[in-house]
């Protein structure tokens, strides 16, 4: 259906987003969901002629009422014997302000595809969305599933399209498909890294810490999901903008299932310490 | 005698352009198109209260031919599915457009799309016909081709709808179309009854087909499928569930 | 035909944000003379004489404060905002609605820049008529609230400056509300604040309705809707007091005068009875300004 008129709101000579626009009908010109044929969704440009720099340029001098989008995170996803661990926590931050304790950070795609959330939540959970719809036309159009290397693919291109625009996403794509587990990281440069072990966010560092020195091929299932849940639980110990609850998924050959939902708080913590002495228990105590 | 030769005259001059009435009022070159589909096999869709049946006719010109290369019957949506009678290769356009349409809706509502408003997608997309060619799936003539459409709205409501190269969809309980549509509808209106099961629906379509199809129907010359309330899916049968449904007749 | 719907491939096409028609509005705005810049909280553009370079930014944004809220109970969902417009440290007016009644399951609260929410709000409103129109059924609140996402999403690149809360009652009559991010980022929640006083209220509710941060492992008694309607209120005196972008309700209960205004926007619920109830409820202190400019059956001010 043609939307465009949503754009003109002043009539036929009003305002295009892309056009040669007036200083005075810039604030005018809506977004909607204008789809391309392709059903490929078109996002409104920003005045001036570095889109990157416009929201920094938009509050110079006015940091009290700067935009601030949700972001924060420690996420994980490795491969193993028994398929693929993701886990994650779920804060959000905006500043210094926890948005949200309580976000869904593991992205089900779809029954057999998952995309993790690091950056911008709402870049990667819009984009990751998009993803979903073109992955279920791949699988209408073709009769068969979408590989995890060409859905990483189509997101990567997604975003490198956006490339300098200021979008923020440390993605990682998983799933199994005929050739097995699979698992890419993408980011919002257009990185895009078949690997099996990656950890993403300001937490991704006290996460590999765990990760890697517990980590093997031949981890049990049982293992692999408690060194994930292990690996989330340090980092949101140590990064301030990591917390909430952990959650975490496990890819099998028939798609994915999400195994837990824990508070990261008093209860892991209380458990963690009667097992080992690696957690620092003044900090706590005192 | 005179009448009828005006007619033909008339026609030869308003029925070369997609955007000239006749004097009559007649937009020929969609009345054409209409006409291509009786030209079409057989398809025929069946409402029940449990869902709705569609089965079609596939004409299999050569042994040499791979039978399960010819797609009459295809999923636009888990919920909604579609037969297809006149020429296919214009009902793939339609169906890509419906598709995109449909995961638009649940991309932007999170929601399945409504039958009615997938078959109202399509029509969009079917009227848009001329010889401008500005929008981008639209083409310089009628598209030949007419759909049955079948799916549960969420709720559980069965709907079929039928739809036609002017951008026509009506809802019928039983609608037979392509070139034995005329025996087949005649027959559908005899034997219909609202309190069908979807099984009596299956036998039903499966026996309507074997009337009017010229060579004998087989497990590889149709295709059956369903939308059921049950589940809400629409699905095209696997070749063992045809043959269930065959061995029933 | 706009440039970005042009047809050709697959690839989402991208804003033609290098766009020649741009670089005129910083030319034009450094033909004006002097440096554009802002003072303190007040984001309105103003010329600083002291400073010698000849550029201009373009400001398009400024924050007008405000505060939303919404709980939602196992069958109602409220959905709160203050009516302060503030600009810096001037209070044009006291009275502005942040909300939009979207049908009569669902409710939108804004806060942020008012230009935007009332931009936001009217492509809402089209949004939905259109909905109404073309699938000939009233928007249920799951499907607004990812419209309301994904509009948002659609000027990422040049926000609204927004800050929203969706309440409603879904198709189960149960209430549930939404938070957004400027840019669409949103949960579903039972107990949501976004705009100024964000963090001071957000806490509150989280401990009194969800019963975070309690301890003792006693799962808090679920809010009436009188109760819920009462714990709002407090909410907002007690911002109020702290937060100069939120007006609060005088914390003693006296009748609200013209400043202390809280906008108890929509009680929504699923039970006629209950609506009838919160209108003769909320009705009494009804400032005069306020029923004179709002003649919304749905709006109760306290």
């Amino acid at each position: 259906m043609e939307l465009g008129f949503l754009d003109r709101p002043h009539g036929a000579g009003g305002v295009r987003v892309t056009g040669a626009a007036l200083v005075d009908e810039l604030g005018y010109s809506l977004g909607c969901d204008r789809m391309h044929p392709t059903g490929a969704p078109v996002l409104t440009a920003p005045p001036g002629d570095a889109p990157a720099s416009f929201l920094t340029e938009a509050f110079r001098g006015q940091d009290d009422h700067a935009l601030k989008f949700l972001h924060g995170t420690t996420t994980l996803a490795f491969v193993f014997q028994g398929g693929v661990v993701v886990a994650v926590d779920s804060r959000a931050s905006m500043g210094q302000y926890i948005g949200s304790g309580s976000v869904r950070k593991i992205i089900e795609i779809n029954p057999y595809l998952l995309g993790t959330m690091a950056g911008g939540a709402a870049d990667c959970s819009f984009w990751e969305r998009d993803l979903g719809r073109r992955c279920r036309l791949y699988e209408l159009r073709n009769k068969e599933r979408i590989s995890v290397a060409a859905a990483s693919k189509l997101l990567a291109n997604t975003v490198y399209g956006y490339k300098g625009m200021g979008l923020s996403m440390g993605t990682m794509i998983t799933g199994w498909d005929k050739t097995g587990p699979n698992l890419f990281y993408v980011d919002n440069d257009g990185t895009r890294l078949k690997g099996h072990k990656f950890s993403v966010g300001s937490g991704s560092t006290y996460a590999y810490g765990v990760l890697d020195q517990g980590y093997h091929w031949d981890l049990t299932v049982e293992d692999a999901l408690e060194l994930g849940r292990r690996s989330i639980f340090h980092a949101t110990h140590r990064d301030a903008a990591s917390g909430g609850f952990i959650n975490v998924y496990h890819v099998k050959e028939d798609g994915w299932v999400n195994i837990s939902h824990e508070d990261s708080g008093m209860t892991k913590y209380y458990e963690y310490k009667a097992q080992s002495a690696a957690v620092d228990s003044t900090a706590m105590e005192s | 005698m005179v009448r009828e030769g005006r007619m033909f005259l008339t026609r030869s001059e308003y029925d070369r352009g997609v955007n000239t009435f006749s004097p009559e009022g007649r937009l020929f070159q969609v009345e054409y198109a209409i006409e291509a589909i009786k030209l079409g096999s057989t398809a025929i869709g069946i409402k029940t209260e449990q869902g709705v049946v569609l089965a079609v006719e596939k004409r299999l010109t050569s042994p040499l031919l791979e039978p399960r290369s010819v797609e009459k019957l295809v999923v636009i949506d888990s919920q909604i599915g579609c037969a297809m009678s006149g020429l296919t290769a214009d009902a793939r356009t339609l169906i890509d457009h419906a598709r995109v349409e449909t995961q638009s809706h649940r991309f932007t509502y999170d929601e399945p799309m409504q039958i009615d408003s997938c078959a109202q997608a399509i029509c969009d997309l079917a009227l848009q016909f001329g010889e401008d060619g500005k929008e981008e799936d639209a083409m310089s003539r009628p598209f030949g081709v007419a759909l049955l459409i079948a799916g549960i709205d969420v709720g559980g409501k069965p709907s079929l709808i039928h739809t036609d190269p002017s951008g026509t969809y009506v809802k019928w309980d039983a609608k037979a179309i392509g070139a034995g549509s005329e025996g087949a509808q005649t027959a559908l209106q005899e034997a219909f009854s609202k309190t069908l099961t979807l099984q009596e629906a299956e036998v039903l379509a499966l026996r309507t087909l074997k009337q009017v199809m010229e060579e004998k129907l087989n497990k590889t010359n149709v295709e059956i499928g369903a939308a059921l309330v049950e589940t809400g899916e629409f699905r095209v049968y696997s070749s063992e569930e045809l043959e269930a449904c065959i061995e029933r007749l | 035909m706009d440039p970005l719907l042009r047809p050709g491939h697959n690839a989402p096409h991208l804003p033609a944000a290098m766009g020649p028609g741009y670089a005129d509005v910083f030319d034009r705005l450094s033909r004006q003379g002097g440096r554009v810049e802002t003072t303190g909280t007040n984001a309105l553009p103003t010329f600083d004489a002291h400073a010698g370079a000849k550029q201009a930014s373009f400001q398009p944004y400024q924050n007008n404060g405000g505060s939303v809220v919404a709980v939602a109970g196992k069958d109602f969902c409220v959905v709160a905002s203050d009516t302060r417009f503030g600009l810096g440290f001037a209070v044009p007016t006291r009275m502005i609605s942040r909300n939009l009644v979207l049908n009569d399951k669902v409710v939108l609260a804004t806060a942020g820049m008012q230009a935007d929410t009332c931009t936001l709000h009217k492509v809402l409103r089209i949004r939905l008529d259109m909905y109404r129109q073309n699938h000939g059924k009233d928007m249920s609140l799951g499907a607004v609230s990812q419209l309301l996402s994904n509009t948002l999403y659609y000027k990422r690149f040049f926000p609204y400056y927004t800050f929203n809360v969706l309440g409603g009652v879904d198709e189960n009559g149960e209430g549930f509300c939404y938070g957004y991010d400027a840019i669409g980022s949103h949960e579903k929640v039972k107990v949501v604040c976004t705009g100024s006083s964000q963090s001071l209220i957000q806490p509150v509710l989280d401990n009194q309705v969800d019963g975070k941060q309690m301890y003792d492992g006693q799962p808090v008694a679920e809010l009436s809707l009188e109760q819920t309607v009462e714990l709002v209120k407090d909410c907002f005196s007690s911002a109020g007091e702290r937060d100069i972008y939120t007006v609060g309700l005088d914390g003693r209960g006296q009748p609200p005068l013209y400043v202390k205004i809280l906008k108890l926007a929509f009680v929504l619920t699923s039970h006629p009875l209950r609506s009838k109830y919160t209108r003769s409820h909320f009705i009494q202190g009804q400032s005069p300004a306020v029923r004179d400019s709002q003649t919304t059956t749905d709006t109760y001010f306290t």
